[in-house]
């Protein structure tokens, strides 16, 4: 029987044991100091003073309305999002038609568009010194710097998630199902709500989730955008900016950290979806 | 090359892949291990390359004992039944690649390596797909290649995992040919894998038939026909 | 019924409808805004456009975005290769938190990621502690920009190359070793060229990320200009005083960076499925 020292494998497709604990090391020290201290930090910061000192930042009328205002956007934004992103993936995968790689690429665009340069896009298309800016002052109708503004921003840079992660979904499943609802006489709405939807709900639920987390987490198109109007169009990270800059590092902080707690709960529902449901899952790993 | 293999047992967890066999292999004879799946035949194919280590027993390269040299240091020519050809890399690239992973004191200059894979495509009877990939190339095109780059290291032995299984009757019939001419130009001690009897038969100077684990019969082709050891290897020999 | 040439007809319904909401959403959330930002810059000119993006401000601030995007994700794409080899390779106590926790850059606000960085790294945070006995400055120095686009930028390669790595035949390194390859050359020569599609995509997409980041930099950064001042923040200053030329010939030059880099991904991704069939 050979003789398994730390230098040699005990198998052929492995490394050595040593070469493997070093690694694993290695890499593990990296990511408590880059992944796991950053998040820490959050919370220690914010608990510098206790919890009650903690608790009354949040509880301050700046603090409350922000929380607010982030709740809400995010309940406007996300389920537009889901909605597009449900029609995109129909389109696209139900359907064969001419451009459709150019359409993917189109929705895809708002990823590698930096969340400033959205911004700037909607404060000059809707802004007041443009032809569309100027009818809208004309009938009273406020985008930029107020709530509209802050609403299509985030779905600019959330625009994506949830059609990225039902078109592999769909395509992989394909369209026979739907077709035999048909020949068995379902219209086509109820073809997709009672065939489509229970197979796609899972990565659905998945994109929403993710959708969520960049939407209540927005920053760079939304400080642009919002004018930050202090109690009327300052979102949490807007919010948690301002404090900073006015050194109040507790209550900066302690915003964070309800972020941070909610980046926790995406994160730990995102596992329990990956685990429970991988084989729908893996179709958007691929792609 | 002689092999001799010395109550070689494997387990895998609680199930036992091989009960204790032994087996006296004779230098540049073709073999075939015939049996049907779970007969422990591919186990005991891995364990004389060093991809898997037995529980027990030994295996002796012409008498020296040679279970714990690593696969490296074995020189056993394998072929998969994949072929598991590098995707990246050109035909000629995945011949080469034997010759170019020596380390440098043993390695032969890139002149003499496009000298030996060029002769091996020749051998194979492909000289022209040196510049292919392997995604370009037919099933049993695939099969030849990955049998000239076992051959490339100059190997003390040849191992073939069901070389012939995933082609079509046809091509089956070409390439068998292929191996007998391989084999009798290189003289190579050659050990194929195989649960097709007609095969098996056909192509080999002795036969060994297994089954669950064990070592049902080893003998010439036509004495196994003539003078079966039991009911197992009479019905799963049947022509 | 005359089939049209735009699509093939298909039994199921809802083309129209479906197609419909795509293309409005698309055109007023993100076509529209897109537009007018080019718009505007094809009503300054480019010959204007070119004179206000060619000062020595932007030019550093353009500069470095990229550039500290470029050190960060070269950073990601080693260390990216490595952690998806563990986390599918190795077995490890902890190994499913960490999997899960590398996420953790996609799903946490950047503002959030931005602030807790620099209470890390500042002179008087525990991690700029550390290192201030070795003469290093993170915080508020263009090393601290390294560190936030580390950090943004860690899941990119590590999601892309770990579903590769859970694919690989192992046969084919199992071939390499009876082929008298030792463990290294292995990895070298016939695991890391199948990796290094998807590791490339993730770096290009890391990348891209990385230039346009905002909320995670400004914080560390500094915000010097010429010297820490990243192009985002020079086009939120520009419109701070109203300057929409200036800030709109920015952005643009932003926005051709990211179509350069989009680019750079699609045709990555048809080089290697032409070669290997993987990407």
């Amino acid at each position: 029987m050979s003789d398994i020292t730390f230098i040699r494998a005990e198998s052929v497709t492995t490394e050595p044991r040593l070469a493997r604990g070093l690694l694993i090391g290695g890499t593990m020290a990296l990511i408590a100091v880059l992944l796991f201290a950053p998040l820490i930090a959050v919370f220690a910061e914010a608990l510098r003073d206790g919890w009650a000192a903690s608790l009354d930042a949040l509880a301050s009328p700046d603090a409350r309305s922000a929380i607010r205002l982030t709740l809400i956007v995010a309940a406007i934004a996300v389920p537009l999002n889901a909605v597009f992103g449900i029609a995109a993936a129909w389109a696209i995968t139900k359907f064969d038609f001419r451009g459709k790689a150019f359409l993917i690429t189109l929705i895809d665009l708002p990823f590698s568009v930096s969340p400033v340069v959205a911004g700037l896009a909607l404060v000059l298309l809707f802004g007041v010194n443009s032809s569309l800016g100027g009818w809208l002052v004309a009938n009273d109708l406020k985008i930029v710097f107020a709530f509209p503004g802050i609403v299509l921003a985030t779905m600019f840079v959330t625009f994506p998630f949830v059609a990225r992660e039902l078109i592999p979904v769909m395509i992989e499943q394909g369209r026979a199902e739907e077709e035999a609802a048909l020949t068995l006489g379902a219209s086509g709405w109820r073809a997709f709500f009672t065939v489509t939807l229970p197979n796609i709900r899972w990565a659905l639920l998945y994109g929403v989730l993710l959708c969520n987390a960049r939407a209540m987490g927005e920053f760079g198109a939304v400080a642009v955008i919002s004018g930050k109007i202090r109690g009327e169009t300052t979102t949490m990270p807007i919010m948690i900016e301002m404090f900073y800059n006015e050194y109040l590092s507790v209550a900066a902080f302690s915003l964070a950290g309800v972020l941070a707690l909610l980046a926790l709960v995406t994160l730990t529902l995102k596992s329990l979806l990956e685990w429970r449901h991988a084989d729908v899952l893996a179709a958007t790993r691929r792609h | 090359m002689h092999i001799e293999i010395e109550e070689l047992a494997k387990e895998f967890g609680p199930e036992r892949a091989l009960h204790p066999v032994s087996l006296a292999i004779p230098s540049g004879a073709l073999i075939a291990l015939l049996g049907p799946s779970g007969s422990g035949k591919t186990t005991l194919l891995r364990i004389l390359g060093g991809l898997e280590f037995p529980t027990s027993g030994r295996v002796l390269f012409d008498g020296s004992d040679a279970t714990g040299l690593t696969v490296q240091e074995r020189r056993a020519g394998f072929v998969f039944q994949s072929y598991a050809l590098f995707r990246h890399m050109t035909v000629f690239e995945n011949i080469a690649y034997g010759l170019r992973a020596r380390k440098r004191r043993e390695r032969p200059t890139e002149a003499e390596i496009g000298r030996r894979v060029n002769r091996l495509l020749d051998l194979i009877q492909l000289p022209d797909i040196g510049a292919r990939y392997p995604s370009q190339l037919s099933g049993g095109q695939r099969q030849r290649v990955a049998l000239a780059r076992a051959l490339a290291i100059e190997p003390r032995m040849l191992l073939l995992d069901e070389p012939f299984g995933a082609l079509d009757a046809k091509v089956r019939k070409e390439l068998r040919g292929g191996l007998r001419h391989i084999h009798d130009t290189t003289g190579l001690t050659t050990i194929f894998v195989t649960h097709d009897q007609e095969e098996a038969m056909e192509l080999a100077d002795l036969v060994v038939v297994m089954s669950m684990g064990r070592i049902e019969q080893v003998g010439k082709p036509a004495d196994i026909r003539a003078r079966p050891a039991n009911d197992f290897v009479r019905d799963f020999t049947a022509a | 019924m005359r089939a049209s040439i735009f699509r093939s007809p298909s039994p199921l319904p809802g083309f129209g409808l479906s197609f419909g909401i795509v293309m409005t959403v698309l055109s007023i959330v993100v076509l529209l805004p897109i537009g007018a930002l080019l718009g505007r810059g094809l009503m300054i000119g480019p010959g204007d456009l070119w004179g206000m993006v060619n000062s020595r401000r932007i030019w550093s601030a353009l500069s470095l975005s990229f550039r500290a995007a470029l050190i960060a994700s070269v950073f990601n794409l080693v260390f990216g290769i490595v952690l998806a080899w563990v986390l599918v390779r190795y077995r490890f106590w902890g190994r499913r938190l960490v999997d899960a926790a590398v996420d953790l850059p996609f799903a946490l606000p950047t503002a959030v990621a931005g602030i807790s960085l620099t209470a890390l790294y500042a002179p008087n945070g525990v991690l700029g502690q550390a290192l201030a006995p070795l003469g290093i400055k993170v915080a508020y120095t263009e090393l601290g920009i390294w560190m936030a686009l580390v950090f943004i930028g860690l899941p990119f390669v590590v999601r892309t190359v770990q579903p590769v790595i859970e694919e690989l035949d192992r046969e084919v390194e199992e071939v390499s070793a009876t082929l008298g390859a030792r463990r290294a050359y292995t990895l070298r020569r016939v695991v890391l060229p199948t990796l290094a599609p998807a590791a490339l995509t993730g770096f290009a997409l890391a990348l891209a990320r990385s230039v346009g980041e905002y909320g995670s930099v400004i914080f560390i950064a500094g915000n010097i200009p010429n010297l820490t001042e990243i192009a985002p923040l020079l086009i939120v200053i520009r419109l701070e005083e109203y300057n929409y030329d200036a800030a709109a010939a920015i952005g643009i030059a932003m926005l051709l960076i990211s179509f350069a880099m989009l680019l750079a991904i699609n045709l990555i991704q048809v080089w290697s499925r032409r070669r290997i069939g993987l990407v």
